[in-house]
Protein backbone atom coordinates (compact mmCIF):
# COMPACT_ATOMS: atom_id res chain seq x y z
CA UNK A 1 0.00 0.00 0.00
CA UNK A 2 1.25 3.54 -0.73
CA UNK A 3 0.73 6.47 2.03
CA UNK A 4 0.02 8.63 -0.95
CA UNK A 5 3.55 9.83 -0.75
CA UNK A 6 4.94 9.59 -4.11
CA UNK A 7 8.36 8.79 -3.48
CA UNK A 8 7.61 6.48 -0.66
CA UNK A 9 5.68 4.81 -3.92
CA UNK A 10 8.25 5.13 -6.23
CA UNK A 11 11.05 3.30 -3.78
CA UNK A 12 8.67 0.91 -2.78
CA UNK A 13 8.23 -0.10 -6.49
CA UNK A 14 12.08 -0.41 -7.13
CA UNK A 15 11.97 -2.30 -4.26
CA UNK A 16 9.97 -4.84 -5.47
CA UNK A 17 11.49 -5.03 -8.54
CA UNK A 18 15.05 -5.23 -7.12
CA UNK A 19 13.44 -8.37 -4.98
CA UNK A 20 11.70 -9.93 -8.16
CA UNK A 21 15.27 -10.06 -10.20
CA UNK A 22 17.22 -11.25 -6.99
CA UNK A 23 14.62 -14.05 -6.72
CA UNK A 24 15.43 -15.05 -10.04
CA UNK A 25 18.84 -14.97 -10.14
CA UNK A 26 19.35 -16.96 -6.96
CA UNK A 27 16.96 -19.45 -8.50
CA UNK A 28 19.27 -19.64 -12.03
CA UNK A 29 22.03 -20.18 -9.14
CA UNK A 30 20.48 -22.64 -7.29
CA UNK A 31 19.71 -24.32 -10.83
CA UNK A 32 23.57 -24.33 -11.42
CA UNK A 33 24.61 -25.66 -8.34
CA UNK A 34 22.40 -28.64 -7.85
CA UNK A 35 23.13 -29.74 -11.61
CA UNK A 36 27.10 -29.01 -10.77
CA UNK A 37 26.75 -31.32 -8.17
CA UNK A 38 24.06 -34.06 -8.46
CA UNK A 39 26.76 -36.35 -9.74
CA UNK A 40 29.20 -37.31 -7.39
CA UNK A 41 31.55 -41.01 -7.90
CA UNK A 42 32.47 -41.14 -4.04
CA UNK A 43 29.08 -41.77 -2.30
CA UNK A 44 26.55 -43.96 -2.87
CA UNK A 45 23.35 -42.90 -1.82
CA UNK A 46 23.91 -39.20 -1.27
CA UNK A 47 25.68 -36.54 -3.06
CA UNK A 48 28.54 -34.71 -2.13
CA UNK A 49 26.53 -31.42 -1.25
CA UNK A 50 24.13 -34.06 0.93
CA UNK A 51 26.96 -35.94 2.91
CA UNK A 52 28.66 -32.10 3.83
CA UNK A 53 25.62 -30.31 4.60
CA UNK A 54 23.58 -33.32 6.90
CA UNK A 55 26.79 -33.94 8.63
CA UNK A 56 26.52 -33.17 12.21
CA UNK A 57 22.83 -35.58 12.34
CA UNK A 58 24.47 -38.08 9.99
CA UNK A 59 26.86 -38.57 12.57
CA UNK A 60 24.22 -39.81 14.72
CA UNK A 61 24.15 -43.38 14.93
CA UNK A 62 20.26 -43.63 15.19
CA UNK A 63 19.93 -41.37 11.56
CA UNK A 64 23.42 -42.27 9.51
CA UNK A 65 23.24 -42.56 5.98
CA UNK A 66 20.13 -45.28 5.73
CA UNK A 67 18.21 -42.33 7.85
CA UNK A 68 19.00 -39.54 5.90
CA UNK A 69 17.88 -41.31 2.76
CA UNK A 70 14.72 -42.63 4.48
CA UNK A 71 14.38 -38.48 5.29
CA UNK A 72 14.96 -37.90 1.11
CA UNK A 73 12.37 -39.90 0.31
CA UNK A 74 10.07 -38.88 3.03
CA UNK A 75 6.99 -36.70 1.58
CA UNK A 76 5.05 -34.52 4.54
CA UNK A 77 2.32 -32.56 4.16
CA UNK A 78 1.98 -29.62 6.49
CA UNK A 79 -1.24 -27.79 7.29
CA UNK A 80 -1.09 -24.56 8.74
CA UNK A 81 1.61 -22.03 7.93
CA UNK A 82 1.69 -19.84 11.19
CA UNK A 83 3.56 -19.78 14.66
CA UNK A 84 3.63 -23.92 14.50
CA UNK A 85 4.22 -24.95 10.93
CA UNK A 86 6.92 -22.19 10.49
CA UNK A 87 9.43 -23.74 12.90
CA UNK A 88 8.25 -27.26 11.64
CA UNK A 89 8.70 -26.93 8.22
CA UNK A 90 12.09 -24.80 8.85
CA UNK A 91 13.97 -27.88 10.69
CA UNK A 92 12.19 -30.56 8.24
CA UNK A 93 13.19 -28.52 4.95
CA UNK A 94 16.58 -27.91 6.94
CA UNK A 95 17.16 -31.50 8.04
CA UNK A 96 16.45 -32.56 4.02
CA UNK A 97 13.01 -34.18 3.90
CA UNK A 98 12.39 -34.86 0.76
CA UNK A 99 9.17 -33.34 -0.10
CA UNK A 100 7.09 -30.83 1.46
CA UNK A 101 3.69 -29.71 0.70
CA UNK A 102 2.91 -26.80 2.46
CA UNK A 103 -0.63 -25.38 2.75
CA UNK A 104 -2.26 -22.15 4.18
CA UNK A 105 -4.84 -19.75 2.35
CA UNK A 106 -3.67 -16.82 4.42
CA UNK A 107 -1.12 -13.92 3.45
CA UNK A 108 1.29 -12.67 5.82
CA UNK A 109 0.37 -10.37 8.20
CA UNK A 110 2.66 -7.62 10.68
CA UNK A 111 0.78 -9.55 13.73
CA UNK A 112 2.16 -12.97 12.59
CA UNK A 113 6.11 -11.70 12.85
CA UNK A 114 6.24 -12.44 16.37
CA UNK A 115 6.44 -16.21 15.92
CA UNK A 116 5.81 -16.95 12.33
CA UNK A 117 9.77 -17.12 11.80
CA UNK A 118 9.81 -18.11 8.40
CA UNK A 119 7.84 -14.57 7.57
CA UNK A 120 9.21 -11.08 7.60
CA UNK A 121 8.24 -7.22 7.02
CA UNK A 122 9.24 -7.83 2.92
CA UNK A 123 6.84 -10.42 3.51
CA UNK A 124 3.76 -8.87 4.54
CA UNK A 125 0.85 -9.39 2.27
CA UNK A 126 2.55 -12.11 0.48
CA UNK A 127 0.63 -15.74 1.05
CA UNK A 128 2.24 -17.59 3.73
CA UNK A 129 3.05 -20.38 1.47
CA UNK A 130 4.66 -18.32 -0.49
CA UNK A 131 6.57 -16.20 1.58
CA UNK A 132 7.45 -19.80 3.83
CA UNK A 133 8.84 -21.55 0.49
CA UNK A 134 11.27 -18.81 -0.62
CA UNK A 135 12.51 -18.67 3.22
CA UNK A 136 13.10 -22.41 3.26
CA UNK A 137 14.56 -22.89 -0.38
CA UNK A 138 16.97 -20.49 0.47
CA UNK A 139 18.02 -22.36 3.49
CA UNK A 140 18.22 -25.59 1.24
CA UNK A 141 17.64 -25.63 -1.92
CA UNK A 142 17.79 -29.38 -2.50
CA UNK A 143 14.44 -30.52 -1.65
CA UNK A 144 10.98 -30.00 -3.60
CA UNK A 145 8.51 -27.67 -1.88
CA UNK A 146 5.05 -27.35 -2.94
CA UNK A 147 3.16 -24.51 -1.74
CA UNK A 148 -0.31 -24.60 -1.95
CA UNK A 149 -2.29 -21.20 -1.03
CA UNK A 150 -5.78 -22.98 -0.20
CA UNK A 151 -8.07 -23.36 2.49
CA UNK A 152 -8.14 -26.97 4.23
CA UNK A 153 -11.63 -28.39 3.38
CA UNK A 154 -13.24 -31.86 3.58
CA UNK A 155 -12.53 -31.30 -0.40
CA UNK A 156 -8.88 -29.98 -0.41
CA UNK A 157 -7.64 -32.60 2.23
CA UNK A 158 -9.30 -35.57 0.28
CA UNK A 159 -7.84 -34.61 -3.13
CA UNK A 160 -4.36 -33.73 -1.46
CA UNK A 161 -4.28 -37.21 0.70
CA UNK A 162 -5.57 -39.20 -2.65
CA UNK A 163 -3.21 -37.44 -4.99
CA UNK A 164 0.17 -38.31 -2.67
CA UNK A 165 1.54 -41.02 -0.63
CA UNK A 166 2.14 -38.76 2.18
CA UNK A 167 4.45 -40.39 5.21
CA UNK A 168 3.54 -37.48 7.59
CA UNK A 169 0.72 -34.70 8.33
CA UNK A 170 1.60 -32.56 10.29
CA UNK A 171 -1.52 -30.40 11.69
CA UNK A 172 -0.50 -26.75 12.38
CA UNK A 173 -3.89 -25.31 12.16
CA UNK A 174 -5.61 -22.90 14.64
CA UNK A 175 -9.48 -24.26 14.78
CA UNK A 176 -10.97 -27.13 16.18
CA UNK A 177 -12.97 -27.78 13.35
CA UNK A 178 -9.67 -28.28 10.89
CA UNK A 179 -8.15 -30.74 13.75
CA UNK A 180 -11.25 -32.73 13.58
CA UNK A 181 -10.44 -33.12 9.87
CA UNK A 182 -7.26 -33.78 9.74
CA UNK A 183 -7.68 -36.50 12.11
CA UNK A 184 -10.09 -38.61 9.98
CA UNK A 185 -8.30 -38.11 6.93
CA UNK A 186 -5.29 -39.33 8.77
CA UNK A 187 -7.21 -42.21 9.96
CA UNK A 188 -8.91 -43.02 6.88
CA UNK A 189 -5.91 -42.91 4.69
CA UNK A 190 -3.31 -44.28 7.08
CA UNK A 191 -0.81 -41.56 7.83
CA UNK A 192 0.54 -40.70 11.12
CA UNK A 193 -0.76 -37.15 12.22
CA UNK A 194 2.07 -35.05 14.08
CA UNK A 195 -0.34 -32.74 16.10
CA UNK A 196 0.79 -29.58 17.63
CA UNK A 197 -1.14 -26.65 19.65
CA UNK A 198 0.18 -23.88 21.41
CA UNK A 199 -2.51 -20.92 23.06
CA UNK A 200 -0.68 -18.30 25.96
CA UNK A 201 2.02 -20.29 27.64
CA UNK A 202 0.74 -23.60 27.17
CA UNK A 203 1.23 -26.48 24.36
CA UNK A 204 0.54 -29.63 23.52
CA UNK A 205 1.92 -32.50 21.09
CA UNK A 206 1.24 -36.01 20.34
CA UNK A 207 1.14 -38.17 17.21
CA UNK A 208 -1.99 -39.91 16.24
CA UNK A 209 -3.03 -42.89 14.42
CA UNK A 210 0.29 -44.45 14.96
CA UNK A 211 1.30 -47.75 15.77
CA UNK A 212 -2.33 -48.64 17.49
CA UNK A 213 -2.10 -45.71 19.22
CA UNK A 214 -5.43 -43.29 19.61
CA UNK A 215 -6.41 -40.79 17.38
CA UNK A 216 -7.83 -37.13 18.05
CA UNK A 217 -11.55 -38.49 18.33
CA UNK A 218 -10.65 -41.25 20.61
CA UNK A 219 -9.86 -38.87 22.91
CA UNK A 220 -11.95 -36.24 22.13
CA UNK A 221 -15.10 -37.90 20.74
CA UNK A 222 -17.33 -34.46 20.93
CA UNK A 223 -16.05 -31.11 19.80
CA UNK A 224 -15.89 -28.27 22.54
CA UNK A 225 -18.73 -25.51 22.66
CA UNK A 226 -17.40 -23.17 20.13
CA UNK A 227 -17.63 -20.26 22.84
CA UNK A 228 -15.56 -22.64 25.58
CA UNK A 229 -12.81 -22.32 22.17
CA UNK A 230 -10.12 -19.59 22.51
CA UNK A 231 -7.99 -18.59 19.97
CA UNK A 232 -4.53 -16.85 19.20
CA UNK A 233 -6.06 -13.51 18.20
CA UNK A 234 -8.07 -13.49 21.14
CA UNK A 235 -5.98 -15.21 24.17
CA UNK A 236 -2.84 -14.26 22.29
CA UNK A 237 0.85 -16.43 22.25
CA UNK A 238 3.86 -15.78 23.19
CA UNK A 239 6.16 -16.81 20.12
CA UNK A 240 8.41 -19.46 21.96
CA UNK A 241 5.30 -21.08 22.39
CA UNK A 242 4.50 -22.36 19.35
CA UNK A 243 7.88 -22.35 18.29
CA UNK A 244 8.81 -24.99 20.85
CA UNK A 245 5.66 -27.13 19.68
CA UNK A 246 6.88 -26.58 16.17
CA UNK A 247 10.22 -27.38 16.64
CA UNK A 248 9.12 -30.57 18.27
CA UNK A 249 6.58 -31.83 15.94
CA UNK A 250 9.49 -31.51 13.28
CA UNK A 251 11.16 -34.11 15.70
CA UNK A 252 8.61 -36.13 15.79
CA UNK A 253 8.27 -36.58 12.18
CA UNK A 254 12.08 -37.20 11.92
CA UNK A 255 12.07 -40.08 14.07
CA UNK A 256 8.38 -41.32 12.38
CA UNK A 257 10.44 -41.10 8.80
CA UNK A 258 13.85 -42.31 10.24
CA UNK A 259 11.54 -45.64 12.15
CA UNK A 260 13.18 -44.50 15.23
CA UNK A 261 11.41 -45.46 18.69
CA UNK A 262 10.28 -43.24 20.83
CA UNK A 263 7.59 -41.27 19.15
CA UNK A 264 5.07 -39.25 21.16
CA UNK A 265 2.58 -41.60 20.21
CA UNK A 266 0.15 -42.32 22.84
CA UNK A 267 1.13 -40.12 24.80
CA UNK A 268 0.62 -36.47 25.40
CA UNK A 269 3.39 -34.19 26.09
CA UNK A 270 1.88 -30.96 27.55
CA UNK A 271 3.97 -27.39 28.01
CA UNK A 272 3.88 -25.00 30.43
CA UNK A 273 6.42 -22.36 29.23
CA UNK A 274 5.09 -20.04 32.36
CA UNK A 275 7.05 -22.60 34.96
CA UNK A 276 8.94 -24.57 32.04
CA UNK A 277 7.38 -27.95 33.13
CA UNK A 278 6.79 -30.38 30.63
CA UNK A 279 4.43 -33.60 31.12
CA UNK A 280 4.03 -36.31 29.37
CA UNK A 281 0.23 -38.17 29.91
CA UNK A 282 0.28 -41.94 29.01
CA UNK A 283 -2.78 -41.79 26.83
CA UNK A 284 -5.74 -45.00 25.94
CA UNK A 285 -5.19 -47.04 23.32
CA UNK A 286 -7.15 -46.68 20.23
CA UNK A 287 -10.67 -46.51 21.17
CA UNK A 288 -12.74 -49.83 19.78
CA UNK A 289 -16.05 -47.39 20.14
CA UNK A 290 -14.50 -44.77 18.06
CA UNK A 291 -16.23 -43.43 15.43
CA UNK A 292 -13.36 -43.26 13.26
CA UNK A 293 -11.05 -45.48 14.01
CA UNK A 294 -12.90 -47.57 15.65
CA UNK A 295 -14.40 -51.55 14.78
CA UNK A 296 -17.34 -50.17 13.91
CA UNK A 297 -17.10 -46.78 12.13
CA UNK A 298 -19.25 -44.62 11.52
CA UNK A 299 -17.43 -42.22 9.90
CA UNK A 300 -16.13 -43.29 6.22
CA UNK A 301 -15.31 -40.80 4.56
CA UNK A 302 -15.01 -36.78 5.55
CA UNK A 303 -17.63 -34.72 6.71
CA UNK A 304 -18.45 -31.20 7.04
CA UNK A 305 -16.51 -30.74 10.03
CA UNK A 306 -17.57 -27.02 10.35
CA UNK A 307 -21.18 -28.31 11.05
CA UNK A 308 -19.95 -30.97 13.10
CA UNK A 309 -18.19 -28.29 15.41
CA UNK A 310 -20.27 -25.91 15.04
CA UNK A 311 -17.53 -23.09 14.38
CA UNK A 312 -15.29 -21.97 11.50
CA UNK A 313 -12.43 -23.77 10.11
CA UNK A 314 -10.38 -20.65 10.75
CA UNK A 315 -9.66 -18.34 13.82
CA UNK A 316 -11.33 -15.52 12.29
CA UNK A 317 -13.93 -13.71 14.29
CA UNK A 318 -17.53 -13.70 12.14
CA UNK A 319 -19.73 -10.74 12.64
CA UNK A 320 -22.48 -11.43 14.28
CA UNK A 321 -25.90 -9.00 13.96
CA UNK A 322 -28.38 -9.17 16.86
CA UNK A 323 -29.43 -5.48 17.18
CA UNK A 324 -31.79 -3.55 14.73
CA UNK A 325 -30.55 -0.86 12.23
CA UNK A 326 -31.71 2.09 14.46
CA UNK A 327 -29.48 0.82 17.52
CA UNK A 328 -26.53 1.32 15.41
CA UNK A 329 -23.98 3.88 13.45
CA UNK A 330 -20.79 3.64 11.71
CA UNK A 331 -17.63 4.25 13.36
CA UNK A 332 -17.59 8.22 11.14
CA UNK A 333 -20.61 9.33 12.00
CA UNK A 334 -20.30 9.96 15.63
CA UNK A 335 -21.48 12.57 17.95
CA UNK A 336 -18.51 13.68 19.73
CA UNK A 337 -20.81 14.80 22.80
CA UNK A 338 -21.73 11.94 23.51
CA UNK A 339 -19.95 9.11 26.31
CA UNK A 340 -18.61 6.28 24.39
CA UNK A 341 -18.26 2.83 26.54
CA UNK A 342 -15.51 0.92 25.44
CA UNK A 343 -15.71 -3.17 27.16
CA UNK A 344 -12.97 -5.11 25.90
CA UNK A 345 -10.89 -6.37 28.21
CA UNK A 346 -8.80 -3.73 30.87
CA UNK A 347 -5.64 -5.13 28.85
CA UNK A 348 -6.87 -4.68 26.04
CA UNK A 349 -8.25 -0.82 26.88
CA UNK A 350 -4.38 -0.25 27.80
CA UNK A 351 -2.87 -1.21 24.30
CA UNK A 352 -4.95 1.45 22.81
CA UNK A 353 -8.22 3.33 23.04
CA UNK A 354 -10.60 6.63 22.21
CA UNK A 355 -9.32 9.09 24.02
CA UNK A 356 -13.10 10.20 25.14
CA UNK A 357 -13.76 6.66 25.87
CA UNK A 358 -14.54 4.49 29.72
CA UNK A 359 -13.52 1.09 30.20
CA UNK A 360 -16.45 -1.34 31.22
CA UNK A 361 -15.49 -4.65 29.86
CA UNK A 362 -17.99 -6.83 28.66
CA UNK A 363 -16.85 -9.58 31.81
CA UNK A 364 -18.23 -7.41 34.36
CA UNK A 365 -21.76 -6.34 31.90
CA UNK A 366 -22.42 -10.13 31.79
CA UNK A 367 -21.75 -10.60 35.99
CA UNK A 368 -23.97 -7.93 36.51
CA UNK A 369 -21.65 -5.78 38.38
CA UNK A 370 -21.60 -3.09 35.58
CA UNK A 371 -24.60 -1.43 36.06
CA UNK A 372 -23.69 0.93 38.74
CA UNK A 373 -20.55 2.37 36.92
CA UNK A 374 -22.24 2.85 33.56
CA UNK A 375 -25.73 4.60 35.71
CA UNK A 376 -23.01 7.05 37.19
CA UNK A 377 -21.38 7.74 33.73
CA UNK A 378 -24.73 8.21 32.07
CA UNK A 379 -25.61 10.67 35.14
CA UNK A 380 -22.75 12.88 33.63
CA UNK A 381 -22.81 12.10 30.17
CA UNK A 382 -26.91 12.31 29.26
CA UNK A 383 -28.99 9.99 28.18
CA UNK A 384 -27.47 8.49 24.91
CA UNK A 385 -24.37 6.16 25.15
CA UNK A 386 -22.52 4.82 22.19
CA UNK A 387 -21.10 0.90 22.97
CA UNK A 388 -17.58 -0.25 21.39
CA UNK A 389 -15.33 -2.63 21.40
CA UNK A 390 -12.69 -4.55 19.25
CA UNK A 391 -14.67 -5.87 16.07
CA UNK A 392 -18.45 -4.90 17.39
CA UNK A 393 -19.45 -8.10 18.57
CA UNK A 394 -19.19 -7.92 22.15
CA UNK A 395 -20.35 -4.33 22.03
CA UNK A 396 -23.53 -5.88 20.51
CA UNK A 397 -23.78 -8.74 23.51
CA UNK A 398 -23.23 -5.81 25.68
CA UNK A 399 -26.21 -3.72 24.62
CA UNK A 400 -28.15 -6.82 24.59
CA UNK A 401 -27.43 -7.38 28.43
CA UNK A 402 -27.84 -3.95 29.40
CA UNK A 403 -31.18 -2.98 27.43
CA UNK A 404 -33.17 -4.68 30.13
CA UNK A 405 -31.56 -2.92 32.92
CA UNK A 406 -31.35 0.59 31.64
CA UNK A 407 -35.01 1.88 30.57
CA UNK A 408 -34.87 5.49 29.07
CA UNK A 409 -31.58 5.01 28.27
CA UNK A 410 -30.36 4.66 24.53
CA UNK A 411 -27.36 2.72 23.87
CA UNK A 412 -26.10 2.67 20.37
CA UNK A 413 -23.63 -0.21 18.66
CA UNK A 414 -20.25 1.41 17.10
CA UNK A 415 -20.68 -0.98 13.96
CA UNK A 416 -17.10 -2.80 13.22
CA UNK A 417 -15.85 -1.77 16.20
CA UNK A 418 -12.28 -0.20 16.56
CA UNK A 419 -11.52 -2.74 13.02
CA UNK A 420 -13.55 -0.09 11.24
CA UNK A 421 -13.03 2.90 13.66
CA UNK A 422 -9.27 2.40 11.91
CA UNK A 423 -10.29 2.16 8.63
CA UNK A 424 -13.41 5.01 8.10
CA UNK A 425 -12.16 7.23 10.70
CA UNK A 426 -8.13 7.22 11.49
CA UNK A 427 -6.35 4.83 10.19
CA UNK A 428 -3.23 5.53 13.19
CA UNK A 429 -5.31 3.63 15.66
CA UNK A 430 -3.62 0.64 15.84
CA UNK A 431 -5.99 -2.88 14.15
CA UNK A 432 -4.84 -5.76 15.86
CA UNK B 1 -13.13 -42.49 54.52
CA UNK B 2 -12.29 -39.36 52.22
CA UNK B 3 -9.07 -38.16 51.01
CA UNK B 4 -7.14 -34.89 49.85
CA UNK B 5 -5.10 -35.08 46.96
CA UNK B 6 -3.65 -32.48 44.55
CA UNK B 7 -5.21 -31.82 41.07
CA UNK B 8 -3.65 -29.17 38.30
CA UNK B 9 -5.28 -27.25 35.42
CA UNK B 10 -4.67 -26.72 32.30
CA UNK B 11 -5.33 -24.31 29.40
CA UNK B 12 -9.45 -23.68 29.54
CA UNK B 13 -9.78 -25.56 32.76
CA UNK B 14 -7.21 -23.12 33.97
CA UNK B 15 -8.94 -19.86 33.11
CA UNK B 16 -12.40 -21.63 33.82
CA UNK B 17 -11.55 -22.52 37.44
CA UNK B 18 -9.34 -19.53 37.81
CA UNK B 19 -6.55 -22.03 39.16
CA UNK B 20 -3.17 -23.75 38.05
CA UNK B 21 -3.22 -26.15 40.84
CA UNK B 22 -5.45 -27.18 44.25
CA UNK B 23 -5.91 -29.93 46.43
CA UNK B 24 -9.78 -31.85 46.71
CA UNK B 25 -11.54 -33.76 48.77
CA UNK B 26 -12.66 -36.79 47.43
CA UNK B 27 -13.67 -40.48 48.32
CA UNK B 28 -10.56 -42.93 48.99
CA UNK B 29 -12.98 -45.36 46.35
CA UNK B 30 -14.16 -43.12 43.80
CA UNK B 31 -15.30 -44.05 40.46
CA UNK B 32 -14.51 -41.72 37.19
CA UNK B 33 -18.13 -40.54 36.83
CA UNK B 34 -17.99 -39.72 40.49
CA UNK B 35 -14.46 -38.32 40.03
CA UNK B 36 -15.93 -36.03 37.15
CA UNK B 37 -18.83 -35.06 38.86
CA UNK B 38 -16.84 -33.50 41.63
CA UNK B 39 -14.03 -31.83 39.79
CA UNK B 40 -16.70 -30.59 37.15
CA UNK B 41 -19.42 -28.89 40.14
CA UNK B 42 -16.28 -27.86 42.52
CA UNK B 43 -14.30 -25.86 39.63
CA UNK B 44 -16.78 -24.80 37.41
CA UNK B 45 -15.88 -26.86 34.44
CA UNK B 46 -19.43 -27.24 33.30
CA UNK B 47 -19.33 -25.88 29.66
CA UNK B 48 -15.77 -28.28 29.38
CA UNK B 49 -17.07 -31.39 30.92
CA UNK B 50 -17.27 -33.37 27.99
CA UNK B 51 -13.77 -32.26 26.40
CA UNK B 52 -11.49 -33.03 29.28
CA UNK B 53 -9.27 -35.63 29.81
CA UNK B 54 -8.84 -36.74 33.43
CA UNK B 55 -5.49 -38.08 34.33
CA UNK B 56 -4.43 -39.71 37.28
CA UNK B 57 -0.29 -39.65 38.00
CA UNK B 58 -0.14 -38.69 34.12
CA UNK B 59 -2.20 -41.36 33.08
CA UNK B 60 -5.38 -40.88 30.93
CA UNK B 61 -8.63 -42.47 32.72
CA UNK B 62 -10.89 -44.85 31.76
CA UNK B 63 -14.57 -44.02 32.21
CA UNK B 64 -15.26 -47.57 33.60
CA UNK B 65 -12.79 -47.01 36.27
CA UNK B 66 -12.86 -46.86 40.00
CA UNK B 67 -10.12 -45.56 41.79
CA UNK B 68 -8.27 -46.47 44.81
CA UNK B 69 -6.87 -42.66 45.37
CA UNK B 70 -3.95 -41.94 47.86
CA UNK B 71 -2.89 -38.44 49.28
CA UNK B 72 0.51 -38.50 46.94
CA UNK B 73 -2.12 -38.95 43.83
CA UNK B 74 -2.17 -36.12 41.46
CA UNK B 75 -5.18 -35.81 39.49
CA UNK B 76 -4.78 -33.62 36.12
CA UNK B 77 -7.56 -31.98 34.27
CA UNK B 78 -6.51 -31.32 29.99
CA UNK B 79 -8.92 -30.17 27.64
CA UNK B 80 -7.22 -29.80 24.29
CA UNK B 81 -5.46 -26.37 22.89
CA UNK B 82 -6.66 -25.67 19.56
CA UNK B 83 -4.34 -22.50 18.93
CA UNK B 84 -1.30 -22.64 16.72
Amino acid sequence: MCDGDAKICTLEEEIAELRRLLRDKEECLRALKIEKTLRNKFSGDLDRDEVVRYSRQLLIPEVGVDGQVALKKGKVLIIGIGGLGCPASLYLASAGVGELTLVDNDVVEISNLHRQVLHDESTVGIPKVLSACEKLKKINPNIKLIPKQLHANSETVKLLLEENQFDVVIDGSDNVATRYLLNDACVLNGVPLVSGSALQFEGQLTVYNYKGGPCYRCLFPTPPPPETVTSCGDGGVLGPVPGMIGVLQALETIKILTKSEGVVAGRLMTFDGADLTFRNIKLRPRSATCAVCGDNPTVKELIDYEQFCGSRADDKVHNISILGADEQIKPDKLDERLLIVDVRPELEYRMCHLPNSVNIPYSKIQSGKALDAIAESLNRNGQEVYVLCRRGNDSQRAIAALKPHLPGVKLINIKGGLHSYSKLVDDHFPVY
Amino acid sequence: MSISVKILFFAKAKELSGLKESQITLPETVSYKQLLQDVVNKYNLKPIEKNIIIALNQEFSEADKIFKLEESDIIAVIPPLSGG
